[in-house]
């Protein structure tokens, strides 16, 4: 009987209809980006909100403008950035015209070091001389990159990214996320045996943020250690990547860090937005579809919007 | 004013022909928001200031984590025995708060310096518990009347003062009861008259607990020790971080922890045997310093200062003396080693690294200097420790008689000694370390790296030359035997003895994308290194200033070392720097020649990455050391071929004599002798899932095998034959899996399943479980004999194996898990011809599996709590206790060989709760 009744008031719970939302007419835009060389343009975007066809506004195809934030987070190690550095700066030679690089550094705080109509040369000039100094900041730089980024696509009809060229490792932080022993006399210690906790709390309290944004963080983590702690950061790091709508490379030898950056590079150009009408309920938890005829699309799968917590 | 309003006039008809273009919109844009959200460089530190303050932008958690017993299982090992569960108590709490420094109205620390605290503190009472054999009442009194040996049967105790030589002995043959070499007549009824009891013996047996338990067999594990252990613990962690200009960061960091480390009481008195309680203090300081020099140049230099305080806090009488150290094992003892002990360890370490970029090249330059100190005040046995012997109340020669509590009884040590330490030791040494490294990119997926080290040791001295050591070449004035005591500064010596050392430690890898794709990788590796020879927490080698006065038995079957109501004869004033001083004692020695271990490794592996996100990886390690600093040595050690003198060897003189340096015991090496060696081969499969689908594992299986010539567990039988040793490692577990997961269950607002997003998210949202699984199969087993009569040539002796014999058995089991017939208890003065650890029979493997249920309530996007519930051997598995590998003889078996007596192991539960903010 008992049994009966917690069965009974489990499915109800989990049945349990929200109360019907008051109706809300938004724009919204839903970044795509294509993983293969296909030079055919994109036919017939099709965008599925919530499993209901969204009406098309606008879809911009990679041949339109693209402002792409490239942010440097280099402070470990000399060996991995350098790889990173001179593969940017050849792909940075070889960007279409129509690539607007904005620089950023992650140290001590997001920095602006030229935005995205500085001339190339002088971008190219700024990664070279950028040092590796400092402590890691990927993790405190995400959300500000992202909202630089949302409010530029709010403004103006360009494709927007954001690329993190990092070697940050989970123990370069300012923040302590490794838990550290403070008392080396406690033996009787449990709190460690499971050491990713704080970076899993980071990482959760992130995607809340990332998941509010529309702008995909495309990612290249050239330091990828092995220990606990830093496989719970690394795979932060991509399921952010991956909840953003970009994606991230992990890289286990210096000989991948330039076929991460190229690649990422040749995923950021293939980068389009939707842009979208969408009548919302008082559900703001929104699921995308994006589809193209022939073409397997990359996206944001889910969104919360503002003014609703995580 | 008029010009103005014509260029706005124009600009705007400008902009009206030419509508600013979608990139001068998002470029301006950008400006915009970088301004307003502080990115910029100037108005940067104004523009966060105005958006918010930096105290806004501290972040920290506070926790705190709960242990208490009624949330554990009880222990298997206490339910088998009808026992309850330990008490338990454990609150561990603090705090973390990081951000911009900030000192209202002086500083503002901004985006350059930063700070983070983190304190910590434990307070906990666990109570232990712990199964022991003491003397019953009877035998206290003198009545060993009901008292029988491991086979249940009637164990004779023998009276001293009856002895005499056997008329009848014929040394042609063995001593046995029907070839006594003494004859020795047993107590009447096996009664020691009261009128013998020693009076300090009686004195000391009202500090020593009556039996609690009668767990058994005959009489055995009657003493169980219930105790509570209280610890505590506070500490803390700071750092500060500056940058200065776009090329330089300088950092502090200091940690401190204060703690005191509970034992349970084994005997609630002054005579309690177990740990002494003791406080640690550690403090550590970092001072470092990061300067790029160009984009391609960058210099660390860093500094660090650590201490580690540790005292024994003693247990004195009303005249401040400690209990004194009585042993007679089998019983649990009376007294403890050290009881009075301060010891702090120093150590200071400057580095500086210098790194290079040049075309494919990534140089760097490492400079390393270590300096460490070791102070100590550490005497082991102020008031003496005596031991005590069945010899002299068995029947001599013939085993299984007597009994050292029985000797205890009639205040008869066998062996005593007493440390007399006249002031502490301060020992030094330095240590440098030069190294360069290259990592070499030859071209496209290969890379190649290389490095040397040089490693330079200085030899421990000791700050006031308080240092001394048996020099082997020195003649000693008593005998004209090989063998005195020298010191440190004086006669010739320098202040240390042994030599400054210099190593080379090259080391080379390789990465290679296999074919060019980024998907496999193969690495190479090879290494080889030496380690420096360490100053170990002891006053060992200060023999000439704080001396051990030893009293060894002439025969300790026949004749005491000392007599407890007599008490020790009078010691010898130290400092004492004859050479003769250490004469007659364990002397410490000191390895001349500083050979420092030696380690080799390679190792190769292939890396690959498979859909789903699955990278699995093969590899194989080779590792190989020698002259591994070991305990188990003993340059001093009598020959097995004296075995052939049988029951001679129980005098003391004539056991001596057949030391290379007679007029030593042992020598005491303490873990400094270079004589071991080791090989290990592993093979291993690692599985690694990246997170998809909210999933994240990672499995590792290794298969293993090493050998080696030292680890025991129950000694060594043969010093001058250390091939003799060579066999499988004790404690190496063949097999070994782990498994680590982390799934974040799909409810919950964006997630799959229950995405709601009214209240009810705070029920269903954020929740994830982490685990962690390891299984072994089970160490060597090692094999030893119930007795040892080799007249103290054979410190481990071994079993015989029984030929012809099967060791396994068909249905291994805890009723029987190897055949006990398969090996039998050498004859007297004879060796084990087994190997120190079975080729082939193992102990019975185990497995754990812990488990973490999380759940994290977000309050704000930046606030949150989480709630864990973290369980050790979470699924309540019991593993097998190991079998009892005691083999008796034919006459006086151990009933128990063989078999597995109970499990052990139990769930542990800890709840914790944290405030993110």
């Amino acid at each position: 009987m008992k049994r009966a009744l917690a069965l009974s008031l489990l499915v109800s719970f989990a049945l349990w209809a929200e109360p019907p939302a008051a109706p809300e007419r938004r724009n919204l835009r839903v970044p795509f980006w294509l993983n293969d060389a296909n030079p055919e343009p994109l036919d017939k975007v099709k965008v599925a909100i919530n499993a209901k066809p969204a009406k098309l506004l606008r879809v911009l195809t990679p041949k339109e403008e693209l402002v792409l934030l490239v942010v440097l987070d280099w402070a470990t190690d000399l060996t991995m950035v350098d790889p990173a550095r001179q593969e940017f700066l050849k792909q940075l030679e070889s960007l279409p015209p129509n690539v607007h690089v904005a620089l950023l550094r992650a140290q001590d705080g997001l920095k602006v070091l030229a935005d995205p109509g500085t001339p190339r040369e002088d971008v190219a000039k700024l990664v070279r001389e950028a040092a590796v100094v400092g402590r890691a900041g990927l993790l405190d730089s995400i959300e500000p990159a992202q909202m630089l980024a949302d409010a530029i696509a709010a403004k103006a009809k360009v494709r927007l990214a954001v690329l993190f060229l990092s070697d940050s490792t989970i123990t370069n932080y300012r923040e302590d996320y490794t838990n550290p022993v403070v008392n080396s006399s406690d033996s009787g210690d449990m709190s460690r045996r499971f050491p990713e906790g704080l970076v899993q709390e980071k990482i959760k309290q992130l995607m809340a943020a990332v998941l509010s944004r529309e702008t995909p963080l495309f990612l290249v983590q050239a330091n990828s250690q092995q220990d606990r702690v830093s496989t719970a950061y690394l795979n932060g790091l991509l399921s952010l990547a991956r909840a953003s709508g970009g994606a991230g490379e992990l890289c286990r030898t210096t000989a991948e860090i330039p076929t991460a950056v190229a690649r990422m590079l040749d995923s950021i150009q293939t980068l389009g937005a939707a842009e979208v009408e969408w009548q919302t309920g008082k559900s703001r938890q929104l699921q995308f579809v994006v589809a193209a005829e022939g073409r397997t699309l990359y996206h944001q799968p889910r969104r919360m919007l503002k003014g609703t917590r995580p | 004013m008029g010009a103005g309003l014509l260029s706005w006039a124009l600009l705007s008809q400008a902009q009206q022909r030419n509508p600013p273009s979608e990139v001068q919109k998002a470029v301006d844009e950008f400006r915009v928001q970088a301004r307003a959200l502080g990115l910029t460089g100037e108005g940067a530190k104004q523009q966060v200031k105005t958006v918010r303050s930096s105290r806004g932008r501290w972040h920290g958690r506070l926790f705190h984590n709960f242990r208490n017993d009624f949330l554990d299982a009880t222990p298997h090992e206490v339910a088998q025995r009808g026992g309850e569960k330990n008490i338990l108590r454990r609150n561990q709490f603090g705090l973390n708060v990081s951000g911009p420094v900030v000192i209202p109205k002086l500083y503002d620390g901004g985006r350059n310096t930063f700070f983070t605290f983190t304190y910590e503190g434990m307070r906990e009472k666990i109570g232990r518990s712990s199964l022991h054999t003491i003397s019953r009442p009877e035998e206290r009194t003198g009545d060993w009347s009901g008292t029988v040996d491991n086979a249940g049967v009637l164990l004779p105790i023998y009276d001293p003062v009856t002895t005499a030589l056997n008329p009848a002995y014929d040394p042609a043959r063995d001593v046995t009861t029907e070839n006594l070499q003494y004859n020795r007549l047993p107590f009447p009824n096996n009664r020691i008259p009261t009128t013998r009891l020693d009076p300090v013996a009686q004195n000391a047996l009202t500090y020593y607990p009556a039996p609690n338990s009668d767990a058994g067999p005959f009489f055995r594990n009657n003493y169980f020790v219930f105790a509570p252990e209280i610890n505590s613990a506070n500490g803390v962690i700071a750092r500060v971080d500056h940058t200065a200009g776009s090329r330089h960061r300088v950092g502090f960091g200091m940690s401190l922890s204060n703690g005191q480390d509970g034992a349970p009481a084994l005997i609630p008195t002054l005579a309690n045997p177990g740990n002494a309680i003791r406080s640690r203090a550690s403090r550590r300081g970092t001072l470092e310093h990061v300067f790029t020099i160009s984009p391609t140049r960058l210099n660390t230099l860093t500094f660090e200062a650590s201490s580690d305080r540790l005292q024994n806090k003693p247990e004195t009488d009303g005249s401040g003396r400690v209990f004194p150290q009585y042993l007679f094992s089998p019983y649990l003892s009376m007294g403890r080693s050290t009881p009075d002990r301060r010891s702090s360890r120093n150590t200071f370490v400057l580095v500086n690294g210098h790194s290079v970029r040049r075309e494919n090249h990534r140089l760097r330059l490492v400079g390393q200097v270590i300096r460490e100190q070791v102070n100590i005040f550490a005497p082991y046995y102020p008031e003496g420790s005596y031991r005590f012997s069945a010899g002299i109340t068995s029947l001599p020669g013939i085993v299984n008689t007597g009994h050292a509590f029985a000797s205890f009884l009639l205040g008869m040590a066998n062996f005593a000694e007493q440390t007399v330490t006249v002031s502490p030791s301060y020992f030094r040494k330095t240590r440098y370390i030069a190294s360069i490294s290259d990592n070499w990119e030859v071209r496209k997926g290969l890379t190649l790296s290389f490095s040397f080290s040089l490693d330079m040791n200085t030899p421990r001295t000791e700050k006031y030359d308080r240092m001394s050591t048996i020099s082997l070449s020195e003649i000693n004035p008593v005998n004209g035997r090989p063998g005195a005591l020298v010191t440190a500064g004086h006669n010739g010596y320098g202040r240390s003895f042994q030599p400054f050392l210099m190593k080379g430690e090259p080391s080379m890898g390789v990465a290679w994308n296999i074919l060019g794709r980024t998907g496999s990788v193969l690495r190479a590796s090879y290494g080889r290194s030496y380690s420096p020879i360490p100053i170990y927490s002891s006053q060992w080698s200060t023999q000439a200033f704080n001396g051990t006065p030893t009293w060894v038995s002439a025969n300790p079957q026949l004749a005491p070392a000392v007599v407890l109501s007599q008490g020790l004869p009078a010691n010898r004033v130290f400092p004492d720097l004859r050479p003769e001083a250490a004469n007659n004692t364990q002397a410490d020695l000191m390895e001349p020649t500083g050979r420092q271990p030696t380690y080799q490794s390679a190792g190769i592996s292939v890396e690959h990455g498979l859909p789903a996100a699955l990278v699995m990886t093969l590899g194989f390690g080779h590792s190989n050391g020698r002259n591994l600093l070991l305990n188990a040595s003993n340059p001093n050690a009598i020959h097995l071929d004296a075995l052939e003198y049988r029951d001679q060897l129980n005098d003391e003189n004539f056991n001596r004599s057949l030391r290379p340096y007679p007029h030593y015991q042992r020598f005491n090496v303490y873990s400094a002798w270079p004589e071991g060696r080791y090989w290990r081969n592993a093979a291993y499969v690692r599985a690694e899932k990246r997170l998809s689908q909210g999933l994240s594992f990672s499995a590792y299986y290794e298969l293993s095998k090493q050998m080696d010539n030292y680890s025991g567990p129950y000694g060594v039988q043969d010093y001058y034959n250390r091939q003799n040793e060579w066999s499988l490692t004790a404690g190496n577990n063949p097999q070994r899996v782990t498994m680590t997961y982390n799934y974040e269950l799909p409810f919950g607002p964006n997630r799959s399943f229950l995405a709601v997003s009214d209240w009810r998210r705070y029920l269903v949202d954020g929740w994830s479980v982490s685990g962690s699984t390891t299984m072994v199969t089970g160490e060597p087993m090692a094999l030893r004999p119930m007795f040892n009569n080799t007249g103290g040539v054979v410190e481990a002796l071994r079993v015989n194996v029984v030929p012809g014999v099967d060791p396994h058995v068909a249905a291994r089991g805890p009723d029987l898990w190897f055949n006990p017939a398969a090996f039998a208890q050498p004859a007297d003065f004879t060796i084990g011809d087994a190997s120190r650890t079975h080729p082939s029979l193992r102990m019975p493997s185990s497995q754990n599996h812990d488990l973490s249920v999380n759940k994290r309530i977000s309050l704000t996007p930046e606030k949150s709590v989480e709630f864990s519930m973290v369980g050790l051997n979470f699924i309540n598995h019991a593993n097998w206790s190991d079998p009892d590998t005691l083999i008796g003889t034919d006459a006086s078996p151990n009933v128990n060989a063989g078999k597995i007596i109970g499990s052990r192991g139990g769930r542990v539960i800890q709840l914790g709760l944290r405030f993110s903010f």
